[in-house]
């Protein structure tokens, strides 16, 4: 969009040369001619007021005069410094996303096992391959997601774990997400299986209710199997049994 | 007839349930009809009921059982994991036991080809079991989730599991290990059950809502039939098919959630017949060799057998019956097997029930009665004499408590009032998740060794006033680890360990430490689980019972092997040396005892005597085996035996009884004359004052101990039972 220089209309002006002409009468109508001549709002109201007064002096001059060519070229340098503000910012961003990148990258390496190690726990499982030609068998090691990639398409993926050949300590490598993957499905198995036989809609009863319906049917009705609720206030029994210890001991030592 | 169907229980058995009896901590006296009947009244012995009133023993629901026809024997798999294996013609003895493990929540158990037992659960891993070297060989995952049913085909060669992915998957049973071969067509829903048909060609899957038929050479689901929901009107709730049974004519049975039993027909996928048959879930299907019968477990407890009867009595059509209801179980009962003359069943209730049918059964004898398992076939108590402290034995921890003491006195038959209550001194805690094998804690009372399928764990206590402090020894060496069996010596300066190899191995114990002595090595024979352990008070024999070659009886001093009592078709339940005359005595699943004289490396008088004449008829009819053997220290002549249900006390001088007289034969009034009593007295002294007993033990010369297990407070502690409705409740 071509922005426009901020230039005092010729209305106002217009108004204001016949007030001069004719003031008293005039300034009515610099007002209305003012009021509806411009969809201005106070704040350009008032810059023309002082224009008005400049503009007196310059009454006489044309105004100035915008070519083409130079309203293009001001255009298009507007343009091209703002292309020039969004490139360098998308370059500022992208270097600070690589830096960001390559010190996550960094970071994860220092978590990992150092490569001797695994090195040799992959040969190790090359060797492992080599001796069972039917399975398909890989280490799964607890990061490094290229290597797991490797093994997880085919179906026999296992869990491989295998000892270290290294002398000074052996070890299992396992992949945790497995584990946790296998917990998760045991849980939810386990859950299926009490929710089927004793979850809402079974039709079932407290072990206290079953066994004393047989002793409800007596002829001499007896009380259910386990009517007492031992396991009532047993901090209470607790604190009474150590209070009555403590004042037999005081009574004894009082006593003597 | 239809009363014998019933169940006619042994007469000395109780099968019953006991008469209900609260546990507390008591005293007891004796009635003398056990004990010497010519001591003075002042001398009865005083027993002491060890009240163990916290924690009760949890007891483990039956979860599956699979029954192998060619051995006679029946695996047992249990909630916590421990797989036990019965074997049904040695009396229905527990003669292996595999021990349990947190993460295994088993689900299906079967045999293959070749006495192979596997297993596969909910942590995704199918487990073959070696019966011969008593672990597990190895646990194989197969990627499918959870397992949740798992069948062997009938060649015994292929073995099929059903996932919670709902894909069915085959493997190759090869020697030494099982292989993958390939997966089914993929269902929508786990695959709750699975049956093959018998030429092995077509396969019925169970899953939620429906039931799969699938072609096996091809993989592919041929039928989908689906089950109605129906459940008392309402069908919200979705129907599990719990059950499924394949037979060869093509008719597929299922069992489901909603209490049908439903006949399919295979070949067109079509329902046939619907049978309505309880208010809750029918969990466990089982049909026999012949498929002429089978047998249903709903969870309300009760049992149904179906029969294949002709229409009417001339004509050749066959149809199904339900014929005979059994109610043994309080609880669900969640897995049944039929044997070609008997039901099984086991479940939530922990009893396992085996039921002879009667026209199955040849000889009509006591031997078809009600079989119910209920208590352990091997002692899981140790007794410290000298402190009088007695070790529990839990899955996952020991409880050491300290008998409580009377100064009171009474006469027989009395229960005193205790001055000093129990204590409860210890709560050990294993670690891990493996289950505890054996414990053990030395007459001394300073040492307790206990061991689980990887680790060993020997501990010392000190005691100072009144309190205990532990020390556990580190460094236990690896062999000692899976010991089936520890024991130490009468001086507890010494350790024996049986270990699951067939070796013994010998470990002197000093202050805090230990030195290993010396190993047995495992004699010929194939080696058994019942591995008992005997030790002399005097400490210079050692009984060994493990192997099938017998009893072997070492010399402790000069390390090596002394003797082998010949072997005896039955295996060994309890195994003890008698101070002073060092005898050792033997007893066998089938009740027979035997007396065998170390040092004479031959059988005693005694022992000869009783082979000759035989065994009362009712005491060789008792169900539960001899579990614990104990001596008097002054009296040579008595021998102290208890089972489940009665103790004993044999008194070597008095003449045996023949089958004509009355075996239990409680003291006489004692305004009957004196003949009347010298008459009727035999040597078998039975009392069943305590039951069901779990252990019980002789501390010195006036007390014994006894442990008693009601039934009710295992009961209390199972899981809810399905509601009864009972007319004005």
């Amino acid at each position: 969009m071509v922005q426009l220089r901020p230039r005092a209309s010729r209305a106002p002006a217009s108004a204001s040369a016949m007030v001069d002409e004719s003031q008293p009468t005039s300034e009515e109508e610099a007002e209305h001619g003012l009021l509806l001549g411009q969809p201005s709002s106070g704040a350009a109201a008032e810059p023309l007021q002082e224009d008005d007064e400049g503009d007196e002096e310059f009454d006489d001059e044309a105004p100035e005069e915008l070519t083409f060519a130079s309203a293009q070229a001001e255009a298009r340098e507007e343009e091209r410094r703002v292309r020039e503000t969004a490139r360098r910012d998308k370059t500022l961003l992208k270097e600070k996303r690589k830096r960001r990148e390559e010190l996550f990258i960094e970071q994860k390496k220092r978590k990992l096992l150092p490569d001797s190690i695994l090195e040799k726990l992959t040969t190790v499982s090359q060797t492992n391959i080599k001796k069972s030609p039917g399975k398909l068998k890989e280490v799964n090691l607890q990061k490094k997601n290229e290597e797991c990639e490797k093994g997880s398409d085919s179906k026999k993926a296992k869990v491989q774990k295998v000892q270290s050949v290294s002398q000074n300590k052996s070890y299992w490598a396992l992949r945790l997400k497995d584990q946790d993957l296998r917990d998760s499905r045991q849980q939810a198995a386990k859950a299926f299986i009490q929710n089927s036989l004793y979850g809402p809609g079974t039709n079932r009863t407290t072990v206290n209710k079953f066994l004393s319906l047989d002793n409800k049917r007596l002829p001499v009705k007896k009380a259910a199997a386990q009517f007492l609720n031992n396991g009532w206030g047993t901090q209470k029994k607790q604190n009474a049994k150590r209070f009555k210890k403590r004042w037999m001991v005081r009574k004894m030592k009082t006593k003597k | 007839m239809a009363a014998a169907e019933r169940g006619a229980a042994r007469p000395t058995g109780d099968n019953r349930t006991s008469r209900r009896r609260r546990r507390r901590c008591r005293e007891h006296s004796l009635r003398t009809s056990g004990l010497a009947p010519r001591a003075l009244p002042g001398q009865s012995a005083r027993a002491r009921g060890s009240g163990a009133e916290r924690g009760p023993r949890r007891s483990a629901g039956i979860r599956c059982v699979a029954y192998n026809n060619q051995s006679n024997r029946l695996a047992v798999s249990r909630t916590d994991g421990t797989v036990e294996i019965y074997n049904l013609s040695a009396n229905y003895f527990q003669e292996k036991f595999f021990p349990g493990h947190e993460s295994r929540a088993t689900e299906a158990l079967c045999w293959a080809k070749g006495q192979r037992l596997f297993s596969a659960g909910l942590n995704g891993e199918i487990i073959e079991y070696d019966l011969q070297a008593l672990n597990i060989k190895y646990a194989m995952d197969a990627f499918g989730g959870p397992i949740w049913s798992m069948a062997a085909s009938p060649s015994g060669s292929q073995l099929l599991i059903g996932c919670e992915d709902g894909s069915v998957k085959l493997f190759q049973i090869i020697p030494d290990k099982i292989q993958f071969e390939r997966n089914f067509d993929r269902q929508k829903s786990r695959i709750l059950s699975l049956s093959w048909h018998p030429s092995g060609t077509h396969i019925a899957a169970g899953s939620i809502d429906y039931i799969s038929v699938f072609d096996v050479k091809s993989g592919s689901a041929i039928h989908k039939m689906l089950v109605d929901r129906q459940y008392m009107n309402v069908s919200k709730r979705k129907c599990i098919i719990w059950g499924v049974a394949f037979l060869s004519d093509g008719t597929v049975i299922s069992v489901d959630s909603a209490g049908k039993v439903q006949f399919w027909d295979s070949a067109t996928g079509t329902l046939v017949k619907n049978h309505l048959i309880a208010n809750a879930d029918v969990q466990s299907i089982a049909v026999s060799d012949q498929e002429d019968s089978f047998v249903v477990g709903t969870a309300e407890g009760t049992i149904f057998h179906f029969q294949l009867v002709s229409v009417t009595s001339s004509s050749s059509e066959k149809q199904w019956v339900r014929t005979k209801p059994f109610q043994h179980h309080t609880h669900d009962v969640r897995t049944v097997a039929h044997s070609p003359t008997a039901l099984i069943s086991g479940g939530t209730d922990t009893h396992l029930v085996i039921r002879p049918l009667m026209e199955k059964v040849e000889v009509k004898n006591y031997d078809a009665a009600l079989r119910k398992i209920t208590f352990p076939h091997r002692r899981l108590i140790s007794c410290s004499k000298k402190r009088q402290l007695l070790l529990f034995q839990f899955s996952h921890h020991l409880d050491l408590w300290r008998l409580g003491s009377t100064v009171a006195t009474g006469k027989h038959g009395d229960t005193l009032p205790l001055s000093k209550d129990a204590d409860h001194l210890l709560h050990l805690k294993t670690k891990g998740p493996e289950n505890i094998i054996c414990s053990c804690i030395s007459p001394c009372g300073s040492w307790i060794a206990y061991s689980t399928a990887s680790r060993f764990f020997l501990y010392r206590l000190n005691y100072e006033h009144d309190s205990i402090s532990l020390q556990r020894v580190s460094k236990m060496p690896a062999f000692l680890r899976s010991a089936l069996q520890i024991l130490f010596s009468e001086d507890s300066t010494k350790l024996f360990v049986a270990s699951n190899q067939g070796s013994l191995h010998v470990i002197r114990l000093l202050e805090g430490s230990f030195k290993h002595l010396h190993t047995f090595q495992p004699q010929s024979g194939t080696v058994e689980s019942m591995c008992l352990l005997a030790v002399s008070p005097d400490g210079n024999w050692l009984a060994a019972s493990g192997t099938s070659a017998g009893v072997h009886v070492y010399n402790v001093k000069r390390l090596k092997l002394h003797c082998t009592v010949p072997a005896y078709n039955f295996p060994v339940t309890a195994l003890a040396i008698a101070p002073n005359t060092n005898n050792l005595v033997i007893a066998h699943s089938d009740q027979q005892i035997f007396e065998y004289s170390i040092p004479d490396k031959q059988y005693t008088e005694w022992s000869r005597t009783v082979q000759k004449q035989g065994f009362h008829h009712l005491w060789l009819q008792r169900d539960t085996p001899i579990t614990h053997i104990s001596f008097h220290p002054k009296r040579p002549m008595y021998i102290l035996v208890h089972d489940a249900y009665m103790f004993c006390i044999i008194d070597k001088s008095l003449p045996l009884p023949n089958d004509k007289t009355l075996l239990y034969n409680p003291l006489p009034p004692t305004n009957e004359s004196d003949v009347i009593r010298r008459r009727t007295a035999h040597a078998f002294k039975i009392s069943k004052i305590y039951k069901p007993l779990l252990f019980m033990d002789l501390l010195d010369e006036r007390t014994l101990v006894a442990v008693e297990r009601p039934l009710d407070d295992i009961i209390a502690q199972l899981p809810p039972p399905i509601k009864k409705k009972k007319f004005g409740t």
